[in-house]
């Protein structure tokens, strides 16, 4: 299978644009606080969701998973589930058809679509068609499978020991130990004037957006058309194509409305090859979503990471060394728990090591989580930062002040194209009463008070390809025409307002289509927080491209040079003659050919250069010292993502990236039985993402609003992960202001608390 | 997605305990429990037996002689929010508001909030456990941050209603109708131990229901009040829960019950804590007494330890609120 | 097993009646979106812990997924698609649309609801108010923020009667 194109070695590109853009001066449509384009049809219940589409003759499909944490299956009998009623279909490993490589190393494929070695709870085994939900779902439970039960492992501490139960043969360590080094850390640790060394551990976190995974398929012919619950449809086209040996021509992806994706739907599941199997075997359309709790177990997961950080500091602020152990589990396939970046990037240090070993467990595969690897990182690093700075005496942004770094250590020293770090923490302190929130302890009878801050900068910038096309009608309509996905955080509104701003049309006069890999031009998935700086630039090119070539055609029409016109209010001008003007609808170049059209493509990023988002965030929370309940007071988030193209989306990002951050610092943890290797909190009960209740009413963002125009023509940078990167660690460093008590664990609860402050009484 | 049933709309208590009498009868109030149990396939249902429109199950209103009468057919919003019960049993309409969520609680009756079926997640996944007929008991050597510190023998649930404690504490009174006619027990003796039935929550015996709850008249100078811990802010159950309800004359305590939630497989009642308020001032030395002597005994799993400084600080905080009426 | 019998059941949603067949154990949830097609009613767990699937009964918002059909016989259900009166958005949609209280919408119709039953019963909710009436919606999304701003503003605008532009301080945080 084709790798994802942000694993190529060589980046990609699309063809540069004839001229460089220059940065817009003023803007009329970009940075409005715009309400989205599409915002009629997500209140009034009218928008479709994959899961809303209900086709002529349409099959209802699901999906028979292994039970066991760790198991050989030995038979499969569907004897009975194909007879029973409404059944139309039963898939299993004995179908040719359904042998399809899946889970890849460098070396290849470590499965197939139905592998009878089950290396976790949830793996597929078989999947049905029937007539209603109902019907497969009883026919499932009709199918008798004969299980080999095999040791399983599902913590990484044991899966790494010797003898530990094999996942794969040659053992369950992934890839050996990755490391990155600069400077000398011995000499850096010798120069320190205080050191701290700590190690935190992260508890594995699941996506569960509202929306549940699935997929429509539908064949004509040879010719397949899948509606998908998916952040990138190109992503997903070409894994079908892959697994079904079809041309890309012949493979059709959707995106309809999404219920958010966070990094679970970055990536083709194998429900959806499954359901294009299984239309293809019937000659029916199938409909196949997976159920909440199998969306727990099967379509990934934010790793469990243990981190142990030392840090040395002079007395001046000065980092001298720091030295991340890291290790992460990926689950039972390839994957990647890093989560060194920010200790190699974020401050300025000399001496850095990083060794991060990631390893198997009979668990769910990892997969790209709202900043993947960062929120781990900084509840370690930025914990490990407040210690030092009450080791030297400093206040914890001032300590943090003395370190920003205007080049990329990690990336051998480049500039970076902008840094709002310094912004982020000093406006962001400013708007926060920082220095009064830290003044001192305060008491409410037991509830204590403290305050905690956290500073971040997340690693994908964004870039190529993106190809995108503008057309602009006889009537001065306009049609954008992307691949990107809108998971729902405004992208489509984003787009159109870049359009506007180009064009002079009116947002309700513009008209998308997108992620549509029949229709629309290839674009890269909408994850790591890039879907803006990847393709508004090409959204732009393509605008300007349209312009141009009605600027070229008013020029004929009224006689001047190209260089002379201008387009304003609907007209084309020329300069310094107030008589000659041409009304966009009586330009006859475009009467004749009805239509005009542009097309755009995402320009290379800058080569000798390094881009990345900053944030920082503030926390003020009130802790219980009888109960350990920790009420969040307030928080505050001030990112720099450059400029900032709609004042709404963008606090829409930072309150729900923070909210995020609440959860995986203060509710969420995956919980697998010891004894089973099952999960057992695979529910939304039991697995609790925070509700109403847990976010504080005074939920604020600072936007440091400077665009970057080194490194794109709309001066963008990414904002989705890194909202939600520092916030536990703001929080647990709050705490500790509150009560004295590092908590190294998340997540941060009275479990864990109650326990921790009854010690803490009794040492007194 | 649930297995089918038959549906059978009960129009009377007696066509109800009728209906009940079939194999595989479960009994539908406000559903919430039920649906969940069968969808989740806890358990399968042959025939459910709806309750839901016997009129006489419902209502909450005040009897003769003081005390408030609360049909099986109850909300949980309908007693969070009935002004007798905010006015004389606080303790009661707490606990009532606490409960899962705003829509739960529209939902849900005081009837299937008492017999609930536990929420230990192996009870309610894919698990075979000594609940639900096995042999192992996956708590006692599993994942049991949640499980019970009292009261555990083979199962290590705790039970999960708010409203319980709440109803014991009160010394509320029970009626429940089946097949032998009616009896009226103590809420207090509704539920049992895992040694007394390792199957059953309650001591309802087949074909029994609900079907209304007696609280006392409140006593001059009753006090009463719900604290409840949980680790998110909706639609948690008690990590550890205190319900009082005291008695204060002359400026000391003169009654007092007080019962613990989330702690054991029942409404666990801690005569330690109530003797150690009875006779006293409520102030920090007679919370500090009552919370020690409640978790006195407690016998916590190896991931539940928490619940003994949680608990204490739980009752120590309930006692404090009753420090003013 | 599915059951092969049916049971004829009377709904009335959104002031329509409606009468069907359909087998028991479809909860409405299942009903709503497969037989009725009104699809604003979401799919999210099919365990009454999102929210995501609540309707209003007789005005009260209950969870479809825990619901039977059969057992609301004679009562009003109101969707997400009854919302809207006569051509026009009620002011909960447009305060939700205006101040981008719906991200990626999903959870939307859910809280929609919930919160109207809310302005029912108290035309100018607190903040804590809202937050209780609508603690039993999930959003993964927005951090509720815009949604509690959203209600207020909505509350506001129907107090008032009229079209009150949404404040400074609202749009562009403090």
């Amino acid at each position: 299978m084709r790798k994802p194109y942000f694993l190529l070695k060589t980046p990609p590109t699309t063809p540069e644009p004839a001229e460089k853009l220059a940065p817009w001066a003023e803007t009329t449509v970009v940075g409005k606080p715009l309400p989205r384009v599409d915002a009629y049809e997500r209140v009034s219940g009218s928008a479709v969701y994959a899961l809303d589409l209900f086709l002529p003759d349409m099959l209802y499909a699901a999906i028979l998973r292994c039970p066991h944490a760790h198991a050989i299956v030995k038979k499969v009998d569907t004897a009975a589930a194909t007879k029973m009623p409404g059944v139309r279909a039963v898939l299993t490993d004995s179908d040719t058809e359904a042998r399809i490589p899946w889970y890849f190393t460098e070396k290849g494929p470590t499965s197939r679509l139905f592998d009878p070695h089950c290396r976790y709870e949830g793996e597929e085994i078989a999947a049905v068609a029937a007539e209603t939900p109902h019907q497969a779902a009883d026919a499932l439970r009709a199918i008798v499978v004969e299980y080999e039960e095999l040791p399983f492992v599902v913590d990484l501490d044991s899966a790494l020991k010797p003898g530990a139960p094999l996942i794969h043969e040659g053992g369950n360590q992934v890839e050996g130990t990755l490391v990155y080094e600069r400077g000398d850390i011995a000499k850096g640790f010798a120069d320190a004037e205080a050191i701290v060394e700590r190690t935190f551990r992260t508890s594995c976190e699941i996506h569960t957006p509202m929306e549940v995974h699935g997929s429509v398929a539908k064949w004509d012919g040879n010719r397949l058309t899948v509606w998908d619950t998916t952040q990138g449809v190109f992503q997903v086209q070409q894994s079908l194509a892959d697994a079904l040996r079809l041309p890309l021509s012949n493979v059709r992806v959707i995106g309809q409305y999404m219920g958010g994706g966070f990094g679970s739907k970055l990536e083709i599941s194998k429900h959806t090859v499954i359901a294009a199997i299984l239309a293809r075997k019937t000659a029916r359309p199938v409909k196949l979503f997976i159920s909440r709790e199998e969306s727990f177990l099967c379509v990934g997961n934010r790793p469990a990471n243990t981190m142990s950080l030392k840090a040395g500091v002079r007395k001046d602020g000065t980092l001298t060394a720091m030295h991340l152990i890291n290790r992460g589990a990926v689950g039972a396939y390839p994957g990647w728990a890093g989560v060194g970046s920010q200790v190699a990037d974020l401050y300025t240090c000399a001496h850095v090591r990083v060794e991060e070993t990631c390893g198997h467990i009979n668990a769910g595969q990892e997969r790209a989580f709202r900043a993947p690897g960062f929120p781990q990182c900084s509840w370690a690093l930025e914990q490990v930062m407040d210690e030092l700075a009450a080791a030297i005496g400093l206040d914890p942004v001032e300590f943090r002040l003395t370190s920003i770094p205007v080049v990329s250590q990690r990336q051998g020293g480049k500039p970076y194209t902008s840094t709002g770090l310094r912004q982020c923490l000093v406006e962001g302190a400013r708007a926060f009463g920082w220095d009064a929130a830290r003044g001192g302890h305060r008491r409410n009878g037991p509830w204590l008070r403290g305050a905690g801050v956290a500073a971040c900068q997340w690693g994908w910038p964004g870039g190529p390809p993106s190809t995108v096309i503008v057309r602009y009608f006889a009537d001065g309509s306009v049609s954008l025409n992307m691949g990107a996905s809108d998971i729902g955080t405004g992208t489509k509104t984003i787009m159109a307002m870049v359009v506007a701003e180009e064009l002079g049309v009116a947002l309700d006069r513009i008209q998308i289509e997108h992620a549509d890999t029949g229709t629309t031009q290839y674009a890269t998935p909408s994850g790591g927080s890039k879907t803006v700086p990847s393709d508004s630039p090409a959204v732009r090119a393509a605008a300007v491209a349209v312009k141009r070539k009605l600027l070229a055609m008013g020029a004929e029409q009224l006689e001047a040079a190209e260089d002379e016109v201008v387009l304003k209010a609907g007209e084309i001008l020329v300069a310094g003659s107030p008589d000659k003007k041409v009304r966009l609808a009586e330009l006859e170049g475009l009467m004749n050919q009805q239509v005009v059209i542009g097309v755009g493509h995402r320009e290379q990023n800058p080569l000798d250069k390094v881009t990345k988002p900053f944030g920082a965030q503030f926390a003020e929370v009130e802790v219980n010292e009888r109960t350990g309940e920790v009420r969040i007071l307030r928080l505050l988030g001030a990112h720099d993502s450059g400029r900032v193209m709609n004042r709404l989306t963008y606090q829409n990002q930072v309150f729900g990236g923070m909210t995020m951050g609440i959860g995986f610092g203060m509710t969420e943890r995956r919980v697998l039985d010891r004894q089973t290797g099952k999960m057992v909190n695979s529910n939304w009960h039991d697995y609790k993402i925070p509700t109403a209740m847990d976010v504080p009413a005074d939920l604020t963002c600072v936007p440091i609003d400077v665009p970057d125009n080194e490194f794109n023509s709309t001066g963008t940078k990414g904002l989705g992960e890194p909202a939600t990167i520092p916030t536990a660690a703001a929080i647990a460093n709050a705490v500790y202001a509150a009560t004295g008590i590092r908590v190294t664990d998340a997540p941060i609860n009275p479990t864990q608390l109650a326990s921790l402050l009854a010690d803490q009484r009794k040492r007194g | 997605m649930m297995g089918s049933f038959s549906y059978v709309r009960a129009g009377s208590v007696k066509q109800a305990v009728a209906a009940l009498a079939h194999d595989g009868a479960r009994l539908h109030a406000g559903g919430t429990d039920l649906l969940g149990c069968l969808r989740d396939r806890v358990f399968d249902a042959g025939s459910v037996v709806s309750i839901s429109g016997i009129e006489e199950l419902g209502g909450i209103a005040a009897l003769s002689g003081g005390s408030v009468r609360i049909g099986a057919l109850a909300t949980l919003a309908e007693i969070a929010s009935h002004p007798l019960i905010r006015e004389r049993y606080p303790v009661l309409a707490e606990a009532a508001a606490s409960a899962a969520s705003p829509q739960l609680r529209n939902q849900g009756t005081i009837g299937g909030n008492l017999c609930q079926r536990p929420r230990c997640w192996y009870f309610r996944g894919d698990f075979i456990c000594t609940r639900k007929g096995g042999s192992l008991c996956y708590a006692f050597d599993g994942e049991n941050r949640y499980h019970c510190i009292f009261g555990g023998d083979g199962c290590y649930i705790v039970h999960p209603s708010d409203a319980a404690p709440a109803l014991v504490a009160l010394d509320a009174q029970v009626s429940i109708a089946g097949p032998g006619g009616s009896r009226t027990i103590a809420v207090e003796d509704l539920h049992i131990l895992p040694k007394q039935d390792i199957r059953r929550e309650t001591s309802l015996e087949a074909g029994e229901i609900v079907t209304e709850i007696v609280v006392p008249p409140p006593r001059a100078g009753l006090r009463s009040t719900y604290r409840k811990v949980r680790e998110r802010g909706s639609w948690d159950f008690a990590l550890v829960s205190v319900a009082i309800a005291a008695v204060v004359a002359a400026g000391k305590v003169s009654a007092a019950r007080v019962v613990l939630g989330g702690v054991a497989p029942k409404p666990w009642r801690s005569i330690a804590a109530e003797a150690a308020l009875i006779g006293h001032a409520i102030d920090e030395s007679a919370a500090m007494r009552a919370a020690a002597g409640a978790v006195e005994g407690a016998q916590p799993l190896a991931q539940n330890a928490y619940k003994v400084p949680l608990l204490r600080g739980a009752l120590e905080e309930a006692v404090m609120s009753l420090a003013r009426p | 097993m599915s059951s092969l019998s049916k049971l004829r059941v009377r709904l009335r949603v959104n002031g329509e009646e409606h009468e069907m067949l359909v087998p028991v154990e479809k909860t409405l949830l299942e009903v709503l979106r497969e037989d009725m097609g009104l699809t604003g009613t979401k799919h999210g767990c099919e365990l009454g812990e999102c929210g995501a699937c609540a309707v209003l009964v007789d005005g009260k918002p209950v969870l479809s997924c825990l619901a039977l059909p059969v057992e609301l016989e004679g009562h009003e259900i109101m969707t997400v698609e009854g919302l809207a009166a006569a051509g026009r958005m009620h002011p909960l949609q447009e305060a939700f649309a205006d101040l981008g209280a719906a991200q990626c919408g999903y959870c939307t119709p859910g809280f929609l609801l919930a919160a109207k039953s809310l302005l029912e019963q108290s035309s100018d909710p607190t903040r804590d108010e809202i937050k209780d009436a609508l603690a039993g919606n999930l959003c993964r999304c927005t951090g509720y923020i815009k949604i509690y701003e959203a209600v207020e503003l909505a509350a506001r605008r129907m107090r008032s009667g009229s079209e009150t532009a949404p404040e400074q301080a609202v749009l562009y945080g403090r």
